[in-house]
């Protein structure tokens, strides 16, 4: 298990939940966002200067920062490691 | 006309479709209309109600909405746009608004706007007004582009697993409209019963405390409706919602302490499980789409591949074309603006002015006005009012446009992704780079235009610095001012690539002052507070540009006018005033440049551009003319100016002489696109920072730190200058 901010680009992961260690409010902001639990997610591009990257999930593309995507925990998908 | 005879036909069922803008009169049914961002809500909200909706505040709240009617059946249906959401179970002001309305607003009918190519997304909103109301129509917009991308969706199937009706459309086209309206119709009247099939399933622990919780609330209240929804607001703790409860909005009957053994309920369960439950209900609501989805959605080749996006994505925010790209564009959109406003310029000051004002004096003349009456309305207030709509209203009317069709495409929220990295090192939201630059075209625009950050502190910082970015209203002195005093210290073929050089320094300073603000804010006043970025990168999809350039228009062009004409008027009247009345042998201008003398020049500056900068506070577009207008009285040049009080301009050459006349050297003009670069915002953009911080403290920070900077800027310029020289 690793965190959003490591994975690489072309392969797409599966969400297993939020760190017990994110601020509430931006906790509230990824559910908004459908950063939940069995979520697909991969890269979609990463602005000029490497920082936000923006990803696909739920067919959208949303941006979010490096120092809060290593909040949101991921796994392979081939993985067969318990959530 | 140009009706066809579709649009008359009674086989048509859109031909009872009546549009009455914002008509009044009291309304059959009300349609509230929610939707994710991007969905196409304005677009539908559009083409039921024919743009000419108006904006109104919903009863104790501050966020305005767009209202609208129209009619069908004989029925006149109010139609309110919500404000587009991902969700209802935060609290930001969009969300509180939007579920407020839904749940105490009660609407006949909800119609939830989605995006055809993301439902997988758009339904989670879906089902948690669902959780609220059953009184929903679902309508599936953007057909077209979804069949375009290979998606197939089986309405049918759909409208089974959910309950409710649901209708494909294409807003754009009207596609789709007449079956819309039908279903609102009949669910609003009761035809149609809609059964909720699509209720989340929580865990048994969960469903336990909302049933606890439920069975109080229906004890004091037996007919209290979106029961569970309020037992999840109660668990959740939601203080804003909790208010309205006790306010008795939900019914008079939950009383406080009602509320108080709800809560204690909810507060046993958190003590037991902790707040695991908010990613228990989020991931619920996404579980259950994924499942409508599957049932009722095909995709050619498994999912769909965005691949224009990802595409011209892939371009305008790449490494080596993201920058050059966005600043080719601002560039571009700048320099029509200010090139393509001369014109419109020119003409509304040539009627304006030249035109009207010699008809108006001789219409005051022959109704035997006394001289100082018809001075006083017609050079100073008329003369001052006719000015600034002459010089502000044509590059609003090119900017603004220009700047919503780059939004609408989808191009701008690229920009804020490209630019978020430098915002965030100085403590900043990357969004602010969006803000910053609707500030190049008006301040007050970009003030309000803070509204899209969600994040209080960093709104802030960008309201505090939004005046940083050089406005429409300064662009005009800086170029003026730099080809008479530095464009002309270079050899003549290379003066204006000086002077343009020079006023480009000014933009680049002005946007320094952005950065170093934000971070001093963010290390002092502003620290602390949590701060996040999330941003959605929508769709590309081409804007509607007539719908575009109306609505720009009227949103953002006439509301902004209209606030600088209501400061223009008093201002008009204050500069000829001054110039006019005399304590002892000289006008109250010149007693008050001779007093401001001494400090002016101790920063490279003097009295008259001081007392200019002060009753020109409405607008920084008349800077130019009073400083012009007081000159003349200071020198006793009657011959050049048009007569005391009276603003004039004139060709560069003459400017350019008459400020020599009055003492002015390079310092001078260097010292004057300083000050005009860092001084307080126009009277038009401290009182809209008033109406969005409804903060005395955070105006008064504002209006007062450009000052302070300017001061010490040109305090500091003036020093080295008279040490090199």
């Amino acid at each position: 298990m690793y965190t959003l901010d490591n994975i690489s680009k072309d392969v797409a992961v599966i969400i297993t939940g939020l760190s017990a260690d994110c601020p509430e409010i931006i906790r509230q902001r990824f559910l908004d966002l459908g950063f939940v639990n069995g979520a697909t997610i991969e890269i979609f591009n990463v602005s000029p200067l490497g920082d936000p990257v923006a990803y696909l999930i739920h067919s959208t593309v949303i941006s979010i920062r490096k120092q809060d995507a290593k909040y949101i925990m991921v796994k392979d998908k081939t993985s067969a490691a318990p959530l | 006309m140009n009706n066809n005879l579709c649009d008359v036909c009674e086989l048509n069922p859109a031909a009872s479709l009546k549009k009455m803008g914002n008509s009044k009169g009291a309304a059959d049914f009300t349609i509230a209309l929610a939707g994710n961002p991007n969905a196409g809500k304005t677009t539908l909200f559009n083409a039921l109600t024919g743009l000419k909706n108006h904006t109104g505040n919903w009863p104790g709240k501050t966020v305005s909405l767009s209202m609208g009617s129209y009619g069908y059946n004989n029925q006149h249906f109010k139609i309110v746009d919500l404000p587009g959401t991902y969700s209802l179970l935060s609290t930001s002001d969009d969300e509180e608004v939007a579920r407020d309305f839904i749940l105490f607003g009660q609407p006949d009918v909800t119609i939830i706007v989605v995006d055809a190519s993301r439902l997988e997304r758009h339904l989670s909103l879906a089902l948690q007004i669902l959780e609220i109301t059953s009184k929903v129509v679902l309508c599936i917009n953007l057909i077209d582009e979804a069949s375009r991308n290979g998606i197939t969706i089986d309405l049918r199937a759909l409208s089974r697993d959910m309950g409710i009706p649901v209708v494909a459309t294409n807003a754009r086209s009207k596609e789709g409209l007449p079956e819309l309206l039908s279903a609102v119709n009949q669910v609003a009247t009761g035809q149609i019963q809609t059964v909720i099939k699509s209720k989340i399933k929580y865990s048994p622990e969960l469903r336990q405390v909302i049933d606890e919780i439920s069975t109080v609330l229906l004890q004091a209240d037996p007919a209290l409706s979106s029961t569970r929804w309020i037992a999840t607001r109660i668990i959740d703790n939601d203080t804003h919602f909790i208010n309205l409860l006790q306010l008795g909005q939900a019914s008079p009957k939950i009383t406080p302490a009602v509320i108080n053994k709800a809560q204690l309920i909810a507060r046993n369960y958190i003590n037991k499980i902790g707040s695991s439950y908010k990613d228990e209900w989020a991931t619920a609501y996404y579980n259950m789409c994924s499942k409508l989805v599957q049932g009722a959605v095909t995709v050619k080749g498994g999912k769909p591949s965005f691949r224009l996006d990802r595409t011209i994505d892939n371009i305008v925010t790449s490494k080596i074309w993201g920058f050059p790209i966005m600043f080719a564009i601002l560039g571009i959109v700048l320099w029509i603006t200010i090139i393509g406003a001369n014109y419109p310029s020119r003409f509304l000051s040539d009627i304006l002015i030249d035109k009207l004002l010699p008809l108006l004096r001789d219409g005051a003349a022959w109704l035997h006005f006394p001289a100082w009456l018809s001075g006083f309305l017609l050079d100073g207030v008329y003369l001052a009012t006719a000015w600034v709509v002459s010089v502000m209203l044509p590059p609003m009317a090119i900017f603004f446009p220009l700047f919503t069709l780059l939004e609408n495409l989808g191009y701008l929220p690229r920009v804020a992704f490209n630019l978020d990295r430098i915002f965030k090192s100085a403590g900043a939201h990357g969004k602010q780079a969006l803000t910053m630059s609707m500030g190049f075209g008006c301040n007050a625009a970009g003030v309000v235009a803070t509204r899209i950050i969600n994040s209080p502190r960093e709104r802030l910082i960008a309201i505090i610095t939004n005046n940083f970015s050089l406005c429409n209203g300064r662009w005009p002195t800086q170029i003026l001012i730099a080809t008479i005093f530095i464009g002309s210290l270079a050899p003549r073929h290379l003066s204006q690539t000086v002077s343009m050089l020079a006023v480009t320094g000014i933009v680049i300073l002005g946007i320094g002052f952005t950065f170093f603000t934000s971070w001093l804010l963010s290390k002092t006043l502003l620290k602390g507070e949590a701060s996040f970025f999330t941003l959605e990168l929508p769709p590309y999809r081409p804007p509607k540009i007539w719908q575009t350039l109306y609505t720009s228009f009227i949103d953002r062009t006439l509301i902004i006018l209209w606030r600088a004409v209501v400061f223009a008027v008093p201002a008009g009247s204050v500069i000829w005033l001054i110039a006019n009345i005399h304590i002892g042998n000289q006008s109250i201008a010149i007693w008050i440049i001779n007093a401001f003398n001494p400090a002016g020049v101790l920063i490279g500056l003097n009295g008259v551009i001081l007392l200019a900068y002060i009753v020109a506070i409405p607008a920084n577009e008349i800077v130019i003319p009073t400083i012009l207008m007081l000159s003349t009285l200071v020198i006793g040049h009657v011959a050049t100016g048009a007569g005391a009080g009276v603003l004039f301009e004139g060709s560069d050459a003459e400017v350019g002489k008459l400020l020599r006349a009055a003492g002015w050297t390079t310092l001078t003009g260097i010292n004057l696109m300083l000050f005009s670069l860092l001084h307080n915002p126009c009277s038009t953009t401290i009182y809209t920072i008033y109406k969005e911080t409804k903060s005395v403290k955070w105006t008064t920070v504002a209006t007062v730190l450009p000052i302070i900077y300017g001061i010490i800027v040109c305090l500091a310029v003036t020093m080295v200058w008279h040490v090199l020289n």
